[in-house]
């Protein structure tokens, strides 16, 4: 619908009023649903992107619980030298490390359970336990130097996803679709999706802070899909309420609306107009986006064997695909079960099964819609696992690993990243970032860049202080932009 | 003539100079916060050249060489220089902070240190002032003072005020506000009659006096209270805090003055004869998270619990971000991180051991839920009169000195001994055995007196059962000794610094020098009459209440970095009446409905629409989308489902199957309560934190202290009010009670349904649509009746099977479009 004169000038006083004297402003985006505009893809932030972006979206995939990185990318021969031998103490000396462990010394090294071999073109090692993966690597950009502050799962995801390792500040998700708008009018520009293995013992919640716009306005706060019922709460119509019943009751609900939009004048009113209407669409471009019935085989095929199955991971891998080619910006798949403590035999393999073969599809079925191009891929957990054993080292079916923030593993693909090549290095038997270390906010910074945005320009005032994503730290790691 | 134009004329030039004089706190301090505090401002690790442009001895400070400042001299002034200074190496603020202020803001500078740069204390942390009602002069629009300064405010920008809102739309707006529930058509159609001039006075006064009052204040108390159902965190075990939840809705209902409500919260445990509900009442302190993750340090927990109760305790008060100075000096505002932990020594003292395993970490108390209280009420005066009974006789039968149990008595010498302990106490204060033993032994001899004390010894052991089914509740208490506290380093609880000793922030109102740094001092410090942010704070954060935004629109930050009051005169004038009126909450309801400004239109003009869309001069009547919980509340009420039942143990009501189970890996599962408990206020729905109930959008997290309201317009929201069971259901439960009271006629059910949500009746254009559509609905639902029968099955409440399916069907999707119209959500 058309804005009224009055509507239209008072957004543009509004829009003054809101950007003050802030960089960015609350941003257009928020007015959105001050100002009626409604039923179109919601603009950015002004000014932004700051430059060209490699990237226009990201599907972030989440490993919750950390991935071991000693048995799947970071190959250390020296590893299996001195497995069962105690970790030297140079190595590990002073660092922090779980409740679990407690004090390192004497804990004893643990070799990859699995065998390493180079993989393709760029040589990258990967383990056994990761074919699928292992066949893209020349898509992949590896980053082997990783380093967080947090031993501790919740704090840890918190701070990859928010900057903070408390809970509170907004997701990456919501501050890229708070710079950057939406390119969808009818689905979420920013969705999460989780899924755990079945039989996992790991106990990580996903809890809503992870996808939380903390203070930015809620409106961009992830929206979840779940993984059973509607896709989206209450999605669905009541029983009995058909499609031509409900257009029908929304019809004229508009036009009951718009007559008390012409006594009143409260632009409030005409934005729900547009939103009642986009909640029709969404009743129907949901549905649609979950339908994979005309997917054809040999792309199914591609996500592997529980691709159909709602809840999977390989389901969402596809889902995220359908998302992104909808225009959303922002998809995040958290997939749990990776806290292999006494499990790195058993429920490692379990893990990798489920996981590996649907991230390599998903990379190679953006990559044969030319999608990759400008599509970021993460993949990667919030720390890495200890190289030296939890648990005994007789009771090889309990072995396990512990908590590690000081190196680990996470790869990008697409959206303006080198392909094909290994970003840094941990010392010989993987305990520490050595080599381009990349912290957190680091990491961070990188993605913002690779979307066109300068994280230290990308702000909010809040309780009388700018935030950022990166708080006040973080550097683009330039050596992995393609 | 002559002379009155002369006159005109000076007031005219007057009122120019003034409105040029450039205001310190509202033109420069911000200017200064945002640009230059965060080198040089409050924080002493991190300050720059020793220079410090947040006080004013710190810009009176002479330099080197040269004056930061030299009054009435902008170009003798290094300040001003150093903003225009031609090389980038010396400019300020530096390029890498990327901070830069625009040339009218230097312009503004150079202004304010030419007219002498005088200097002011941030406007919060003056004290409070009394300013007096500015002149309505031939306005006869104001109501109460408070309509003066509005009046004042829309004038000076060339407004006028709106007329006022019609009257039943009014009424619902008021009733909305007052009790979270729209009012029934017997009392809006006896206000509509009423032609009285004290009408809307009187019924103010009926909804202030109205139970569903508290429970409509209680939520935002409960809000910025971080109440939940359960503790947080992985094991998010369930506890049992609703005692306490309905010690506020008492408390609120009973009007308790806001200066007692506070110390009781706080420190209502060290009152001297502390009773059992104002114990209670400090479970406020204790509505934080608790962790009771299996690898999680016991001790970090235990500091982690107090800075949420500081942090809080600083919001809610005192309107300052004092977790900003948790891990150094606060960038913006007057607190140094000794201040922080300073306050930490405060609440230090309890015997809190940071362990989480059992959801109730001590120090707890059994204390009674307000079904539970009532109950008790009755069993105490009861108990009371009894044991009035027994000792009337027993003076008689145990004559004995003044101050001697009737135990000391000749007449119990040779009384068995069991007999004799018992007469050892008071009658009221014997326990059922010991009550039995007297009334045994006097059955025969005495069977008056006996039965007497049979009386009391029943409701003894009545009160003793029902005192055992108390919930534990978590309250405050401090141990014996002190427990000392230190400066933590980052905030990490082993990084001990320097110690410190209890006391409040030195920028603010000092202690009496006598009283005990202690909880209670602490409290009592906050409502003291001086304490300059409390009053401002509180009457701010009410104010919000009714009109959405604060008149600061900051609730949460009073300090340099929060927004300026858009109407300081009117603030301070109703925090001193606040103060001067005793605290009292139900008073300053009454005086903000009461205005005129409250009761304007809520028209949006041409003008207004204009030059103020976000309405903070005032000029229009307050309309907004109601909260989500009052929309379920007013969806209830509305279709007759609501069961007004006060207080008592938290409800699952409708929630779409899974939510628990897949946030929990299926160890949690949600199990939906049945019968009354699915129709009780959104108040009393249980609360788990980390998967909040799904009903309810734009509301607080409950995880830690919220006070700023969100108010967001997305189609999620739309699915919810139009396809979630319990919007379906009251779509169904209207349309039944409409067409089983409103008689045969269409027009006159329509009428009804929609007066119901709205409070007025449709004009003939709404009548026609809506009457459209329902024979739309109808010929839809005839052709195919099964579909009928499914929107009628939809919800656990019976259906009047009397009605006919397709007739009731047809009105169920009308009622839907009705609850759905942006009147019926909006207050």
């Amino acid at each position: 619908m058309n804005m009224d004169p009055v509507t239209q000038h008072s957004a543009q006083l509004t829009r003054r009023h809101f950007f003050g004297r802030s960089s960015t402003g609350i941003g257009a985006a928020a007015l959105a649903s001050l100002l009626g505009g409604g039923a179109t893809a919601a603009p950015g932030a002004s000014g932004l992107p700051h430059f060209a972006p490699r990237a226009k979206r990201v599907i972030y995939l989440f490993m919750n619980g950390a991935p071991t990185h000693v048995d799947l990318f970071d190959y250390k021969p020296k590893l299996k030298e001195l497995h069962g031998k105690p970790v030297p103490q140079e190595y590990v000396g002073g660092k922090r490390f779980s409740t679990m462990t407690g004090n390192p010394k004497g804990k004893l090294m643990l070799s990859p359970v699995e065998p390493f071999h180079r993989r393709g073109q760029s040589g990258a090692w990967v383990s056994d336990l990761m074919p699928h993966t292992a066949g893209i690597a020349d898509d992949l950009c590896f980053i082997k130097s990783m380093h967080t502050e947090q031993v501790n799962h919740s704090p840890a995801v918190t701070f990859f996803l928010t900057g903070s390792e408390m809970a509170g500040r907004p997701s990456m998700g919501s501050w890229l679709t708070y710079g950057l708008g939406s390119e969808t009018d009818n689905l979420p520009a920013f969705s999460v999706m989780t899924s755990v293995s079945k039989g996992t013992s790991c106990g990580q919640i996903f809890y809503d802070y992870y996808w939380s716009s903390g203070f930015l306005p809620s409106r961009l706060q992830g929206v979840k899909f779940r993984s059973g019922g509607d896709p989206v709460l209450y999605l669905s119509s009541p029983d009995g309420v058909s499609r031509p019943v409900r257009r029908g009751i929304l019809d004229d609900l508009a036009k009951l609306n718009e007559l008390r939009y012409r006594d009143v004048s409260d632009p409030a009113i005409s934005t729900r107009i547009s939103q009642y209407e986009l909640a029709y669409k969404m009743q129907a471009s949901v549905p649609e986006l979950s339908d994979i019935s005309q997917e054809p085989q040999h792309v199914l095929d591609l996500y592997g064997p529980q691709v159909k199955e709602r809840g999977t991971f390989a389901h969402n891998c596809l889902m995220a695909r359908r998302l992104i080619e909808r225009g959303s910006r922002f998809v995040q798949l958290m997939h749990a079960g990776w806290d292999q403590h006494n499990s790195i035999t058993t429920e490692l393999y379990t893990q990798c099964r489920d996981t590996d073969q649907p991230s390599a599809g998903l990379v190679q079925d953006l990559k044969q819609r030319g999608l990759l191009e400008d599509t970021l891929v993460i993949w990667g957990g919030e720390f890495g696992r200890t190289p030296f054993i939890q648990g005994n080292l007789k009771d090889r079916k309990r072995w396990g690993r512990d908590h590690h923030p000081y190196a680990f593993t996470t790869w990008m693909a697409g959206g303006g990243v080198k392909p094909g090549i290994t970003w840094g290095a941990s010392d010989d038997l993987a305990i520490n970032s050595v080599t381009d270390k990349v912290h957190v906010h680091d990491f961070q910074a990188t993605i913002l860049h690779l979307l066109g945005i300068d994280h230290e320009r990308l702000d909010f005032k809040f309780q009388g202080r700018r935030y950022r994503l990166t708080d006040v730290h973080g550097k683009v790691v330039k050596g992995i932009i393609a | 003539m002559k002379q009155f134009l002369l006159i005109l004329i000076f007031f005219s030039i007057a009122g120019w100079c003034r409105a040029q004089e450039i205001d310190f706190n509202r033109q420069i301090r911000p200017l200064l916060s945002d640009n230059c505090f965060k080198c040089h401002g409050p924080d002493e690790g991190k300050r720059k050249a020793d220079l410090r442009l947040d006080t004013e001895e710190g810009l009176r400070a002479e330099l080197d060489d040269h004056r930061l400042i030299t009054p009435g001299k902008p170009e003798e002034s290094e300040l001003y220089l150093r903003l225009v200074h031609e090389d980038e190496d010396e400019r300020m603020p530096p390029q890498k902070t990327r901070l830069k202020l625009s040339s009218s803001e230097i312009e503004l500078v150079k202004k304010w240190i030419a007219e002498g740069a005088k200097w002011q204390e941030h406007w919060s942390l003056r004290p409070l002032g009394n300013p007096a009602p500015p002149p309505a002069g031939e306005s006869d629009w104001p109501l109460n003072p408070l309509d003066q300064f509005v009046l004042r405010g829309l004038r000076k920008e060339g407004f006028s005020p709106s007329a006022e809102e019609e009257k039943a739309r009014l009424f619902r707006r008021l009733t909305l506000d007052l009790t979270g529930l729209p009012p029934g058509l017997e009392e809006l159609d006896s206000y509509l009659a009423s032609e009285a001039p004290d009408a809307y006075a009187k019924a103010v006064d009926r909804l202030l006096e109205s139970p569903s009052y508290g429970e409509r204040m209680a939520w935002d108390w409960l809000d910025l209270a971080r109440y939940a159902d359960t503790n947080g965190f992985q094991g998010d075990s369930t506890r049992s805090m609703w005692p306490w939840r309905d010690w506020v809705v008492r408390s609120l209902n009973a009007n308790m003055p806001f200066d007692k409500f506070t110390v009781e919260q706080i420190a209502g445990d060290m009152l001297p004869d502390a009773s059992l509900e104002q114990k209670l009442a400090t479970g406020f302190c204790r509505n934080h998270m608790i962790n009771g993750e299996g690898g999680r340090i016991a001790e970090e927990n235990r500091v982690e619990y107090i800075f949420d109760q500081i942090e809080t305790v600083g919001t809610v008060w005192m309107g300052l971000t004092v977790q900003c100075a948790r891990c150094h000096d606060h960038k913006f505002d007057p607190l140094r991180q000794r201040d922080y932990y300073q306050l930490f020594a405060i609440f230090n003292q309890t015997p809190v051991n940071g362990g989480g395993r059992d959801p109730a970490t001590p120090p707890v108390i059994r204390a009674p839920d307000s079904l539970q209280y009532g109950k008790l009420d009755e069993l105490n005066k009861g108990i009371t009169a009894a044991a009035l009974k027994v000792e009337r006789v027993e003076e008689r039968l145990f004559t004995r000195e003044e101050g001697q149990s009737a135990s000391q008595s000749e007449a119990a010498k040779e009384l068995p001994k069991k007999v004799v302990e018992a007469l050892s106490r008071g009658p009221a204060d014997r326990n059922p055995a010991q009550l039995g033993e007297v009334e045994k032994h006097y059955k025969e001899s005495m069977a008056a007196y006996s039965a007497l004390l049979k009386k009391l010894r029943e409701q003894v052991a009545e009160r003793e059962k029902l005192e055992k089914s108390f919930v534990r509740v978590m309250v405050m208490q401090d141990k014996p000794g002190s427990r000392k506290s230190f400066i933590l380093d980052k905030g990490l609880y082993n990084q001990k610094r320097e110690e410190v000793s209890a006391e409040v922030p030195q920028s603010l109102p000092a202690l009496p020098e006598k009283a005990p740094r202690n909880r209670l001092s602490l409290a009592r410090w906050l409502v003291d009459p001086s304490h300059p942010l409390t009053a401002r704070v509180t009457v701010n954060r009410e104010w919000q209440k009714f009109f959405g935004t604060g008149l600061v629109k900051t609730v949460e930050d009073f300090g340099a970095q929060g927004e300026k009051p858009t109407h300081p005169e009117l603030l301070d004038w109703l925090a001193s009446e606040f103060i001067r009126g005793g605290w009292d909450l139900k008073a300053l309801h009454r005086l903000i409905v009461t205005s005129a400004t409250y009761r304007q239109s809520a028209r949006w003009t041409a003008q207004l629409a204009r030059k103020d869309p976000a309405n903070r001069l005032l000029g229009r009547g307050p309309r907004w989308r109601m909260p989500s919980w009052m929309i379920r509340d007013h969806a209830l009420a509305a279709s007759g489902l609501l069961v007004s039942r006060i207080g008592g143990p938290s409800v699952k009501p409708y929630q779409p199957k899974g939510v628990w189970a897949e946030a929990t890996f299926g160890k949690m599962r949600y199990s939906q309560d049945k019968g009354e408990k699915l129709y009780r206020r959104s108040l009393y729905t249980f609360w788990r934190r980390i998967i909040g109930p799904t009903i309810f959008f734009d509301t607080a997290k409950r995880q830690t202290c919220e006070v700023r309201k969100t108010l967001t317009n997305t189609p999620l929201h739309a699915l919810a009010t139009l396809n979630d069971i319990t919007y379906v259901e009251a779509s169904r439960a209207l349309a039944q009670r409409v067409l089983e009271k409103a008689g045969p006629e269409p027009t006159a059910r329509v009428t009804m349904a929609f007066r119901l949500a709205t409070c007025r009746r449709p004009d003939a254009d709404e009548l026609k649509i809506l009457l459209g559509r329902l024979a739309i609905l109808k010929e839809q639902y005839s052709a195919d009746p099964g579909a009928a029968a499914k929107l009628l099955s939809v919800g656990d409440s019976p259906r009047n099977t009397k009605l006919d399916a397709i007739e009731h069907a047809a009105f169920a999707g009308l009622c839907s479009l009705i609850l759905n119209l942006d009147e019926a959500l909006t207050k």
